[in-house]
């Protein structure tokens, strides 16, 4: 078969593709190492515009704050939904599929409506409902919800929460103990995944945090924003710090991917010998 | 460590349910006590704002009587009309050119070698991050009015380049088709492996050639695939908020945009029509996934040549 | 000339020699079938008739034209695969019809070819079906009747019963060889079940690691393999290297190894007479086991465990623990390499 034409033509697309992608990445990274760019090549290598920005006490708050953000409805969100996945594994299988309705909504809500209709329910209401935080959390919580739920349920598919349970029960254990010390435990590492995933969302919302948080809460995008009317050079410079910090969230996730497999393959030969007691 | 009594007991009561797993039966429902942070996250923060949106979005303001008036000004007013009209264009612009090299894209990476392979999914994951206001920053400098490009243009006297305006509707449609690649292409990859090279080597032997294999068998066993991805692809699209806002700001008419304005801003607060606007998204994004259910159930009833 | 030659047909997969310079001949209208276990190139073989493997060394010359560097779709050559051989979005008629409507046959007689091959595989009715309503049988005789409407030189099979049902096979097995005949069409099987092979083929290749090892019609393999490889893959010859039969008969040892069927050992109770012509061998039943028609004992030996077959007849069952004596021809032990 024309297997050499073939393979030729899939490696143009593939390398046009590649570079389209990399053009505007690699565009902003040059950019923020020059003084000027007014004609064919930039002028004026220098560093200077890291610099600053590693100087300025002002840059560090809002990655603090966007650090922060996106990892406590994470975990919040983790928590509260392994909570209620023991009384769906343990005591309600049949209640699974209304589960996965609540927990798929949000892939339809987006961003911006989900934002605008907790907004418009809360901001008018008394305290702690009106807090701003507390607003910007849970929508967050529920903005990574579908991710956090297909996570834990691939992770209860694969290491076969149900022979875990039995099999500790066998053993005198009651439930929500045989839930909570034999099954959780294996499920933490599988869903690190889907857990790192929602940070990377989390730490490039630019939609939520502007609505809900607005001036209450400048993370690092909307610094970004602002930074963008000030000074070109500066802008692509945190841009770059802003991608470095994703790719490092990023390559996390494919190194415990690579773990979790050889990892998941050996819980389910546990599960297995388990079950043959 | 467990004794022996309580070791059988354990067994007695366990096995019994256990026999058919329709859930552990305990005495008492104090176990629902778990579900409960659950329900309420999902009722305060998912079901309730959902539902007091679609309310609000027929109610006038400050009467609260019934009314379809929210949603008729957007028909009327042109501002609004503009918004539905551009962000449905534009989403089947971006979506549709997406899907098209995100099949080319998907293909070359079913076809290639592992190494290949692996290069260009990395690529693509790694870009799949670069969106929203970055993306759209790095547009300005490429292509905005002193952008690299234009420069180049200007220097090598190419008028397209020279000339070229991102912030308008196809600059808009550039922009977006970037966010587009990564994640259609990604989508689309794991509907390949579905594709037997039993059939293509079958059409080979029969005859036929590359382009027959794929517009008779290779792209009808994929359509379920292409048109759920366009889906995705539309909705991503339609809800695009910070890409257009970075870039644009308020100047060009889209639909998320006008909804965030009428509940942020200095401009009056507006919560019920806002709340019809965003009525007006989710109807977008709905509808395009029951079209491309409807337009797949008619391509399972081929006509079929026998029988004419 | 024979309708299909191959000519020094060489492959190989990275360091692996899947073919080594094979040399092989295909009459005209004969079924011939490639018998081997998983591996010795049977398949990749085939696939270099077909044109979807290219050799890398050798020339394949077909109806005295070399189609070595020749398109799949230049060839007039149709297979039949082991699974997922229809298209899916098609439903049995439009699955049929494909190869016609590329050689743009007009409707009306496109029509006629189609109900006709369909009567052949005795599926009327079933136009409008698809294949994932269609059994696994079914879809393979789809198949058949797709391979075989465009007319092609050569039908190819390439283990198209190994996906389906033991019960269904025969029948299968029958209709394919049925078919071949009526159509006189050339045609090359691919398998791992010397049963199949045996009851289907004019001739058989057997394969090993890549080579022919020995070719013949069915009866001729199965009474004389030369190789105990050929021994021990067809029928269920009992091998022996030579020092063990030579203990074994208490004669000196021969280089070669030995191979002896089954069914041409007897088993009797009394001591039998001496015969020129005939070891007597005289050992004890370790075990038997029923296959099909027949017992299958195994026979202590000496050291050696040999597995004599009789034919199931009620009331002369052989114990285990008693005394028997085997007699053997010895025009039945054959040499082999």
């Amino acid at each position: 078969m024309a297997n050499r034409g073939k393979q030729k033509l899939n490696l143009t697309i593939m390398v046009l593709l590649s570079a389209y992608l990399i053009l505007p990445l690699g565009l902003t990274f040059l950019y923020s190492l020059f003084q000027e760019w007014t004609s064919m090549l930039p002028t004026g290598f220098t560093l200077r515009y890291y610099v600053d920005l590693f100087q300025d006490p002002g840059f560090y708050l809002p990655i603090l704050r966007t650090l922060i953000i996106s990892t406590v409805p994470v975990l919040l969100c983790t928590a509260i939904t392994i909570l209620a996945m023991y009384v769906i594994v343990v005591h309600h299988p049949k209640w699974q599929k209304y589960m996965q309705i609540f927990c798929t909504i949000p892939y339809s809500l987006q961003g911006v409506i989900l934002a605008i209709s907790i907004l418009a329910l809360y901001s008018g209401l008394p305290l702690p409902f009106s807090d701003r935080i507390a607003m910007l959390v849970c929508t967050y919580c529920i903005l990574i919800l579908p991710y956090i739920y297909r996570g834990i349920q691939n992770s209860l598919n694969a290491i076969n929460a149900r022979q875990l349970i039995e099999a500790a029960m066998l053993l005198g254990y009651k439930p929500l103990a045989a839930y909570l010390r034999v099954v959780v435990p294996n499920l933490l590492s599988g869903i690190t995944v889907s857990f790192l995933l929602s940070v990377s969302l989390l730490f490039g919302d630019f939609v939520v945090v502007n609505i809900i948080g607005g001036s209450y809460y400048p993370t690092a995008q909307m610094y970004l924003y602002k930074m963008m009317f000030r000074s070109g050079q500066q802008t692509s410079a945190m841009i770059v710090i802003l991608f470095a910090l994703t790719l490092l969230i990023s390559a996390g996730v494919l190194v415990l991917q690579q773990r979790n497999k050889k990892s998941v393959a050996h819980k389910q030969e546990v599960a297995d010998g388990f079950h043959t007691i | 460590m467990l004794n022996e009594q309580a070791l059988a007991s354990a067994n007695q009561s366990s096995i019994q349910t256990l026999q058919r797993f329709n859930g552990f039966r305990a005495k008492r429902r104090t176990y629902l006590l778990a579900l409960l942070p659950f329900i309420v996250l999902i009722i305060t923060y998912e079901l309730a704002p959902l539902m007091t949106m679609v309310i609000r979005s027929f109610l006038t303001p400050k009467t609260g009587e019934f009314t379809f008036a929210n949603y008729a000004a957007i028909f009327q007013k042109k501002l609004y009309r503009d918004a539905v009209f551009n962000s449905l264009s534009l989403s089947l612009f971006s979506a549709g050119i997406g899907i098209v090299i995100a099949f080319f894209g998907a293909k070359a990476i079913y076809e290639s070698t592992l190494k290949r392979r692996n290069t260009f999914m990395s690529i693509l994951n790694m870009t799949s991050n670069f969106a929203g206001v970055p993306l759209a920053f790095s547009y300005i400098i490429l292509l905005g009015n002193a952008g690299v490009l234009i420069h180049l243009g200007r220097h090598f006297g190419i008028s397209f380049l020279e000339n070229y305006n991102l912030y308008s509707f196809s600059g808009l449609v550039l922009v977006y088709v970037y966010f587009q690649i990564p994640l259609g292409t990604m989508l689309m990859v794991p509907a390949f492996q579905g594709l037997k090279q039993e059939w293509r080597e079958a059409v080979s032997l029969l005859g036929g050639g590359s382009v027959r294999y794929w517009f008779k068998v290779g792209l009808p066993v994929l359509l379920p695939s292409l048109l759920g991805t366009f889906s995705v692809l539309f909705s991503n699209a339609v809800a695009a908020y910070a890409t257009a806002y970075a870039l644009l700001g308020g100047n060009f008419s889209l639909l998320p945009i006008r909804i965030s304005e009428q509940f942020v801003g200095d401009v009056l607060q507006r919560k019920e029509f806002g709340s019809a606007l965003a009525v007006m998204l989710m109807v977008l994004m709905v509808g395009v996934t029951i079209l491309s259910n409807w337009l797949l159930k008619r391509a399972g009833h081929q006509r079929s040549t026998y029988g004419k | 000339m024979a309708f299909i030659q191959f000519e020094h047909i060489t492959k190989r997969f990275g360091r692996n020699t899947v073919l080594d310079d094979i040399n092989l001949d295909v009459e005209k209208g004969k079924l011939v079938t490639l018998l081997g276990p998983s591996g010795c190139g049977k398949s990749t073989l085939l696939r270099c008739l077909a044109g979807l493997e290219n050799p890398d060394g050798g020339r394949i010359i077909l109806d005295g034209e070399d189609i070595t560097n020749r398109q799949p779709s230049e060839r007039k050559v149709s297979m039949v695969f082991q699974q997922y051989s229809l298209f899916p979005n098609m439903n049995v008629f439009d699955n049929i019809a494909f190869g016609l409507k590329i050689q743009k046959i007009p409707q009306k007689q496109l029509r006629t070819m189609v109900e006709e091959m369909m009567a052949m595989v005795e599926l009327q009715g079933k136009e409008h079906a698809l294949p994932r309503h269609l059994s696994g049988g079914q879809q393979q005789r789809v198949a058949l009747a797709r391979s075989l409407v465009t007319r092609p030189k050569v039908l190819l099979l390439d283990e198209p019963l190994s996906a389906i049902d033991a019960k269904l096979r025969k029948s299968l097995q029958h209709r394919i060889q049925q078919i071949q005949r009526e159509l006189n069409i050339t045609c090359v099987f691919v398998t791992h079940d010397q049963d199949e092979a045996i009851l289907m083929s004019d001739i058989i290749h057997l394969m090993n690691q890549g080579t022919v090892e020995q070719s013949g019609a069915p009866i001729e393999l199965y009474t004389s393999p030369k190789t105990s490889f050929a021994a021990s893959f067809i029928g269920n010859y009992n091998v022996l290297d030579g020092a063990a039969f030579a203990k074994l008969v208490g004669e000196p040892a021969k280089p070669n190894d030995v191979a002896i069927r089954p069914e041409t050992i007897n088993l009797t109770l009394e001591a039998p007479q001496m015969q020129p012509d005939a070891y007597v061998l005289s050992g004890e039943i370790m075990e038997f086991s029923p296959h099909g028609n027949v017992i299958r004992y195994t026979v202590r030996v000496g050291e050696q465990d040999i597995h004599a077959d009789a034919l199931f007849r009620s009331f002369k069952l052989f114990q285990t623990g008693q005394k028997v004596y085997a007699i053997v021809e010895k025009r039945n032990c054959l040499p082999v390499m």
